[in-house]
């Protein structure tokens, strides 16, 4: 990375160099010889520079002694000429130069979402830290098969139905056989619903560019299916969830992706009807988290409660996880694949105002700091003691809640919206649980759900109008600007993003989920339940050398 | 009966039936592309009603039948209001209009999610009538972790 860095300085130097000698010879001569010959072009004095320049780079006898210092390596003689014998010509050096903007773009979002397919690994264990040792292979395998299951499933319907449409991405090379959305013609303006090429990423989107995208936007999708096996742990047939991830990851979470960041109706809502800039979701607030927190909350509704959450009063029964140590680690892990999800989101490191990639990273770590802040005050103060499960929530939810705004606020508001997360989380766990009467073992609802629609809020209100990368968001000139900063607009925007997540992704997941428990029934049986859902459900302990005693004395609504 | 082998053919008869699906969308068309559709989408409606068969096989969940129809109406009124909420879009052109025709949609799905549904599925919630370990009988079942010592 370093490496490709430093030549891409070294280049775009070289360029500048060249081009600026170029328009100054042209200038010189311009009056002398309006119509130069096309030759020209191959004697001019900058590629006399570059021939000159590569006469006093390093010789092979200079390399062949090794290069200590590294001053030496990466010179005008590692540009690739396109005729050996004319030697580097100035189109030579721009080829390099874009070339080396789009490779540093392509490493950066690869790293990224290598880093964010490392979440896979927190997730599992803080899912099955959260959760009894009983159901401990069940809760982790749940966690590795969502990652098969999606990833198969938008391979070969997903990422079409996301990212078909979503041509034009200049970070990327363009990725123009991204090129077919399907769109709806209303009230005068045509509206994106869903794309329509890349199926199985054969043909014309077989393409180094679209490989780039696929991986970054697939391991996006995968953290949102994840959440969902959180939320419906200890209690979900394994059958089941198999299916409806595959159908999560093929379509309900491709659609709001689609209208989101895929060129559909959302992202248009600035060029359509003036609002802001469009639906704004930096890295998935409301795409990724949202979306995995409401059907987690619909398949929650279905599956019901665990045995035993509930008294027959309707008061919760605590049910306490067997690894709080796994919890927390887990959480540390989710804190440092944030690190791909947020800054990697400008999807590159070079050109469109990118370098702002440090001022995420840094708002992304603040938010999960006051994030964690939060919650262990609220927890400290109100309940008495700095809960441990609570503590690692409140350091997720300040960074979900930073997730979409993360791109556009400044490190002071990050430090706001996630304080209010961290706080937010400890009060809507309670409210799901108390009220609802909906058992969610993880707090998934909560941290991905609530705060995920937190974050979308958060853009319509802190946005600061100084992140202005290439002059435009989502077709419209300008920064994203919230309504604290004086843009009502903005705000209009993102509430309808959470109206369409509220009223629209959560009743997709509902419908579907409520037709997979007509056919195959969502929840184990109470034998399986009772007894925990390794042996049954997946054939063996997560822990086969530990020792099971009787549970002394286990709520159970007596 | 847990996870069996007939769970795991109908789970392969799902993958294979909606690849082909999926292909029959990818090349929708050519008169091959319709044919893969028809012949996938047979196979993913296949798996689901094999699924079906072994359902009541599969042993009593500690649920009982909550009221369908209930939980219709919350997701209809979920959906509402997000329509409404499309509606203000068109219906007004002001900034504010929109925001306070969004935060009405906003309103009205919440409704239906966190009033209508929950009413719907707790309204018989097992947890409600006898104890679940009055009703299995099942209580010395439930076990614990201890380390070793």
């Amino acid at each position: 990375m370093k490496k490709i860095l430093q030549r891409s300085c070294f280049s775009l130097c070289l360029f500048a160099f060249a081009l600026g000698l170029s328009v100054a010879a042209h200038a010189q001569t311009a009056a002398a010889t309006p119509a130069a010959a096309p030759s020209a072009v191959a004697t001019s004095p900058a590629d006399a520079e570059l021939k000159d320049a590569a006469g006093k780079a390093p010789a092979t006898a200079d390399l062949a002694k090794g290069d200590p210092g590294g001053s030496l390596t990466g010179t005008i003689n590692d540009v690739p000429a396109a005729d050996s014998k004319a030697g580097v010509t100035l189109p030579d050096v721009a080829n390099q130069v874009g070339q080396n903007k789009i490779a540093v773009n392509f490493v950066w979002t690869l790293v990224c979402g290598f880093l964010v397919m490392f979440m896979q690994a927190g997730f599992a264990m803080v899912e099955s830290g959260l959760c009894r040792v009983k159901n401990a292979n069940h809760t982790y395998m749940m966690n590795f098969f969502v990652y098969t299951c999606g990833l198969f499933a938008y391979w070969i319907l997903g990422f079409a139905i996301q990212m078909g449409g979503a041509a034009g991405n200049s970070n990327l090379g363009g990725l123009q056989p991204l090129a077919s959305e399907h769109t709806l013609s209303l009230f005068g303006k045509t509206w994106g619903l869903f794309g329509q090429s890349g199926y199985f990423l054969a043909g014309h989107t077989y393409d180094v560019g679209v490989m780039v995208i696929f991986l970054f936007e697939m391991v996006f999708m995968d953290t949102a299916l994840t959440i969902v096996t959180g939320a419906c742990a200890e209690r979900w047939k394994f059958a089941t969830f198999a299916v409806t991830s595959v159908i999560m990851g093929a379509i309900t979470y491709p659609l709001f992706g689609n209208w989101a960041w895929g060129a559909g109706w959302l992202s248009q809502l600035g060029t359509n009807a003036g609002l802001g800039k469009g639906y704004c979701d930096f890295a998935g607030s409301g795409v990724v988290h949202a979306v995995g927190g409401l059907t987690a909350l619909a398949v929650c509704l279905i599956v019901g409660p665990r045995i035993g959450k509930f008294n027959r009063d309707g008061s919760a029964n605590p049910i306490i996880g067997h690894d709080i140590s796994a919890v927390l680690i887990g959480c540390f892990i989710l804190a440092f694949g944030w690190f791909g999800f947020n800054p990697g989101s400008t999807l590159g490191a070079s050109a469109n105002g990118n370098l702002r990639i440090g001022t995420i990273a840094v708002a992304t770590m603040l938010a999960g700091c006051t994030g964690t802040l939060g919650a262990i005050i609220y927890m400290w103060a109100l309940k008495g003691k700095p809960d441990a499960s609570m503590s690692g929530n409140g350091l997720l939810a300040g960074l979900v809640a930073i997730t979409a705004p993360s791109g556009f606020v400044s490190a002071t508001n990050a430090c706001i919206i996630g304080l209010i997360a961290g706080v937010l989380v400890c009060i809507s766990c309670a409210f799901v649980e108390n009220v609802l009467k909906v058992d969610d073992p993880v707090g998934a609802i909560s941290v991905h759900g609530t705060n995920g629609l937190w974050g979308v809020l958060s853009v319509g209100l802190f946005a600061d109008g100084t992140s202005n990368y290439g002059g435009s968001w989502n077709g419209v000139t300008g920064s994203v600007t919230g309504l604290f900063y004086g843009d009502a607009s903005q705000l209009a925007a993102q509430l309808i993003g959470i109206s369409t997540l509220i009223g629209f992704v959560f009743t997709l997941s509902f419908v579907i989920n409520l037709v997979l428990e007509y056919f195959m029934g969502h929840r184990v049986s109470i034998e399986t339940e009772v007894g925990g859902l390794d042996i049954p459900e997946m054939g063996q302990l997560g822990y086969p050398e530990f020792v099971f005693r009787p549970e002394p004395a286990m709520p159970s609504g007596d | 009966m847990a996870a069996n082998k007939q769970q795991g053919s109908y789970f392969g008869l799902f993958l294979v039936g909606l690849t082909v699906l999926c292909a029959g969308f990818a090349y929708f068309d050519s008169a091959t592309g319709k044919a893969l559709l028809v012949l996938g989408a047979l196979g993913v409606i296949g798996s689901l009603f094999g699924y079906m068969g072994i359902k009541s096989l599969e042993g009593m969940t500690a649920m009982k039948p909550g009221s369908g129809g209930m939980k219709l109406v919350g997701a209809a009124v979920a959906l509402l209001g997000w329509l409404l909420t499309l509606a203000g879009i068109h219906i007004t052109d002001s900034a504010g209009g929109r925001i306070v025709f969004a935060l009405l949609g906003i309103a009205v799905s919440l409704v239906g999610i966190l009033y209508i549904l929950p009413a719907a599925f707790n309204k018989n919630a097992l947890w409600k009538g006898e104890s679940a370990s009055q009703r299995t009988g099942m209580t010395a079942a439930k076990t614990t972790m201890e380390h070793s010592r």
